[in-house]
């Protein structure tokens, strides 16, 4: 049964990392979904959500709404962007009747792309090859506000030659928190120092998670250290795409 | 307007439905008991690292200065007890022992009796009466408690008396112990360093009232 | 008042905080995980409570009156207190009607809350903290940093130097365990002698009249039992309408604070000395104070009256075991704090501790009544925007950042445009300095962004 799928970019794969699309597409696709990407989307509001500025959160949320709500399914790279759907714009319109089940109806089809994969599709990657050990942090909007932790690890166990490392505090937040790691930068790079070391610590090849924003914050701290590790969304590697360019690698 | 009735002006609103209060009781969620085993398993919860006590058991109550002899001369103290004024200890032979009616501030071991006790945490359970002082169960170094066998109940929903309540109800789980400082553990931070359960398999006779 | 910002840099700066803090957090934090692993249906415990708490809530003015009809049958007498000022002029007015010399203090957050240590200086009344770590911080004069452990932020070897200093029989042997005898010392004869015990309470048994303390050091019971007068400073949120009630809400409190089953001394006080009675106070007087939780209620914050006090959210949360407790600058530090300081403090002067959190929803998942305090942290910044509080500068980029992000052909062409620029600052795929990005390159490095954006890629592989 094909499906016909929107795939909801986000701003900051749009902007820093586009192969994160591609590479949801490319796997939605083997699970036999079409793929369309919606020209009506920009960001989801959550910048504006988190700061307070509950208007532009607002404005945002409906131009997203209305953009998305023609699929059947709207698939998300990204954790805390699905989870700002989800959760928070039907807060937002609490008290709008006109757009609360609009904004309901879109939140009942959207999903994170490994969690849609995986529990939806009942897809796995097949004949995906990449000998390298790995390490995953859970970032914290997925995991706690979607129950995002045993679906990534299910798809990733299906890559040959992959082995996954626990990392001591998997659960424990990056410090990257959207606009709290330039507002409090001395704070947050304690917080990621930390974690940089305890990904370190691992002796793991790969730090895999499933929100570009964590991954920029530990990615670029374990650069500034002068570490090793290489950092990838794990849908890259879910879609046969581990073999390319990690984050701050040039292609 | 008084503060009283400033404050409850704000806080206008129905009176509470007993029904619903106690809807909010049905089936708790609490450390599964095995009730036809309750004194080992208060026994289990009494040797936990966080109470920390140590027991002996007796037949009768005839027995009990002898046991605490015992555990004094163990503990290399003196046979000196604050003893509570409570007439069904009279039974008992006290000649061995110095008795102290009150505690001094550096009361070295205390006796107490507890109404009951609770084993999904180790707790004993305590009221104060005229026979029964508080204070003394709190200066002394060592408290001796001595818990009838049959007084042994599951779970904490047990250990509160129906009806008026006394001045105090208390549930001792352990010793005084603190993690005030770096988190480590202390026993013994302001009252009993050791807490020492005697309990008697035979009746406690009842309290005249 | 300096800025939380200048305060977190000072607690980032201090190495020794961050042992302090990490060491007791970091212990509570592992304790409570295998108390609740043991614990059959932990996330049910918690619904339950929150219910508990949410039904007290929505009956609050019925449960207060039925409390304090049944702490005057017990023979205690009840006062309310709107404001912190109200309430120290009662607790002082009753230590003076009582000719009292000294008090015994049990801790007490609310007595903190309300300034009470203070009043109590300034009327000329001695005090004695009896709970070590309030000890440690009276000799310090210090405030407290933590709910649970308010000398987290010293090491032993700082607690030691000031018994040295201050004690007259100060420990010789270099342990914790000898420097806790050395205030045990200290404290016996002061607790003996105090005229009026003070304490808070942590329950409020509706139908009974009963008040509530738990503590694993027995020092309320000491400070409580033997003055003739007991006074009791407890928040109006502290109601639950019954024992078993209370009951179900220690289980929850001790595992989430300590990781223990049950805090190892837990009183219920119903009134004064009963005829016959060998001990305990001749008068019991308590005083029920709002300072702000009306408001509250009434304002969005009612979830947040269901807090036991139990600091799980602090020890779990990743910014304050960076930064201890005193950077928040107010009575309750950590989420809890950033949530309650602006209703003690004004949203003014406070409103940098909302942002001051990552929203990781960690805080939220250990709360064992379940309050949601991302969510009211949200609340605070939409307030803070709301009200004209935030700078100029935020408000100016996201204006403009949102104006373009409505329009999404033109934010197609500023993200090209972006792209480009950023680029051009990039090395090797990476950028280590971005102006107007300083707080990210100033410890981290940037990655390079794609020469196109997803959007622009898609289209032209589209047009293929
Ligand atoms: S907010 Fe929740 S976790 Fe924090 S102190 Fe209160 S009850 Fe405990």
């Amino acid at each position: 049964m094909t499906k016909n799928v929107a795939l909801f970019v986000t701003c900051l794969v749009d902007i820093m990392r586009p192969r994160i699309g591609f590479a949801a597409i490319r796997a939605l696709e083997s699970a036999g979904c079409d793929v369309v990407v919606p020209q009506g989307q920009t960001c989801c509001g959550q910048p504006a959500l988190n700061s307070g500025d509950r208007d532009h959160a607002v404005a945002l949320a409906k131009q997203t709404t209305a953009a998305l709500e023609p699929y059947e399914a709207i698939i998300v790279p990204s954790g805390s962007c699905a989870g700002t759907i989800r959760c928070h714009y039907p807060e937002l319109f609490e008290h709008d009747a006109a757009w609360l089940p609009r904004a309901q109806a879109v939140v009942a089809k959207t999903f994170e792309v490994m969690a849609y994969l995986d529990e939806v599709c009942g897809w796995q990657p097949d004949g995906v090859t990449l000998p390298a050990t790995a390490t995953y942090h859970d970032s914290c909007s997925g995991l706690r506000e979607l129950g995002i932790k045993a679906q990534p690890r299910r798809l990733l166990d299906a890559i040959d030659g992959l082995s996954l490392t626990p990392l001591a505090g998997a659960e424990t937040c990056c410090g990257f928190g959207g606009t709290f790691c330039v507002k409090y930068p001395a704070i947050s790079n304690a917080i990621v120092g930390e974690k940089a070391a305890a990904i370190d610590a691992t002796g793991a090849d790969l730090l895999l998670a499933g929100d570009l924003g964590c991954l920029m914050n530990m990615a670029g701290k374990l650069h500034r250290d002068g570490s090793k590790v290489r950092a990838f969304h794990a849908i890259e590697l879910i879609a046969g795409m581990g073999d390319g360019p990690a984050i701050g690698e040039e292609a | 307007m008084s503060a009283r009735a400033a404050i409850l002006a704000r806080l206008k609103c129905p009176a509470p439905i007993a029904s619903e209060a106690a809807a909010l009781l049905r089936a708790p969620e609490r450390p599964a008991v095995d009730v036809t085993n309750l004194e080992s398993e208060f026994l289990a919860r009494l040797a936990l690292p966080s109470v920390n006590a140590s027991h002996d058991v007796v037949a009768s109550l005839t027995d009990l200065p002898a046991a605490i002899a015992r555990y004094l001369a163990d503990q290399n103290e003196p046979l000196t007890l604050c003893c509570p004024p409570d007439p069904r200890l009279d039974v008992c032979d006290w000649s061995a022992f110095a008795l102290h009616a009150t505690a001094a501030p550096d009361e070295t071991a205390t006796l107490a009796i507890a109404r009951t006790a609770i084993a999904e945490t180790g707790s004993l359970i305590f009221e104060t009466s005229p026979t029964a002082p508080m204070l003394p169960n709190f200066l002394t170094l060592h408290h001796i408690v001595l818990l009838p066998v049959s007084a042994i109940a599951a779970h904490l929903e047990d250990a509160p008396l129906p009806g008026p309540q006394p001045r105090a109800h208390y549930w001792i789980t352990g010793v005084s112990g603190t993690t005030d400082i770096e988190g480590t553990y202390v026993r013994g931070a302001h009252g009993p360093r050791f807490l020492h359960v005697i309990l008697l398999r035979g009746e406690l006779p009842h309290m005249a009232d | 008042m300096s800025s939380f910002t200048t305060r977190a840099d000072a607690a980032l700066a201090d190495p020794i905080l961050k042992i302090a803090v990490e060491r007791t957090a970091g212990t509570a934090q592992a304790k409570r995980a295998i108390a609740i692993d043991a614990f059959p249906d932990f996330e049910a415990a918690r619904t339950r409570a929150a219910a508990i708490k949410d039904h007290v809530i929505a009956h609050l003015g019925p449960y207060l009156e039925q409390f304090e009809a049944s702490a005057i049958a017990a023979g205690a007498q009840v006062y309310w207190a709107q404001t912190a000022d109200e309430a120290c002029r009662i607790v002082i007015a009753i230590c003076k009607a009582a000719g009292a010399k000294t008090v015994a203090r049990s801790k007490s957050m609310l007595g903190e809350e309300i300034g009470l240590p203070h009043a109590l200086e300034e009327a000329g009344i001695g005090r004695v903290e009896t709970d070590l770590a309030e000890h440690i911080i009276q000799l310090a004069d210090e405030r407290p940093s933590h709910i649970i452990w308010p000398a987290m932020h010293k090491t032993s070897e700082q607690v030691s130097a000031l018994f040295k200093a201050k004690h007259r029989t100060p420990h010789q042997e270099e342990t914790i365990a000898a420097m806790a005898q050395s205030a045990r010392r200290e404290l016996r004869g002061a607790m003996l002698g105090a005229d009026v015990g003070i304490s808070g309470a942590n329950f409020l048994i509706a139908d009974s009249g009963a008040v509530c303390t738990v503590t694993n050091e027995g020092n309320a019971e000491l400070s409580l039992v033997p003055p003739r007068v007991h006074i009791v400073t407890a928040g109006i949120e502290k109601i639950v309408p019954s024992m078993p009630h209370a009951i179900h809400m220690l289980r929850m409190l001790a595992r989430s604070a300590t990781g223990a089953a049950l805090t190892q001394y837990t009183t219920f006080y119903t009134g004064p000395r009963r005829p016959g009675d060998r001990d305990g106070p001749e008068e019991m007087h308590i005083v029920l104070v709002d300072n702000g939780r009306t408001k509250m209620r009434e304002e969005g914050l009612a979830e947040m009256l269901r807090c036991i006090r139990c600091g799980a959210c602090m020890n779990h949360c990743v910014v304050f075991r960076q930064i201890g407790g005193h950077a928040y600058g107010g009575t309750y530090p950590g989420p809890m704090g950033a949530v309650l300081t602006p209703t003690l403090d004004g949203l003014a002067a406070t409103r940098d501790l909302a942002h001051a959190c990552t929203l990781n929803g960690m805080c939220q998942q250990v709360c064992p009544v379940k309050i949601p305090l991302p969510t009211l942290l949200r609340g605070w910044r939409e307030k803070s925007w709301r009200e004209g509080l935030e700078p100029t500068s935020m408000r100016a980029g996201l204006g403009l950042w949102a104006w373009v992000a409505t329009r999404p052909a033109l934010y197609r062409l500023g993200t090209a445009i972006a792209i480009r620029a950023i680029r051009l600052l990039g090395r090797k795929g990476w950028i280590a300095r971005l102006p107007l990005a300083g707080g990210w390159t100033q410890y981290r490095d940037l990655p390079k962004p794609a020469a196109q954006s997803f959007m622009a890629q898609y289209h032209q592989e589209q047009r293929k």
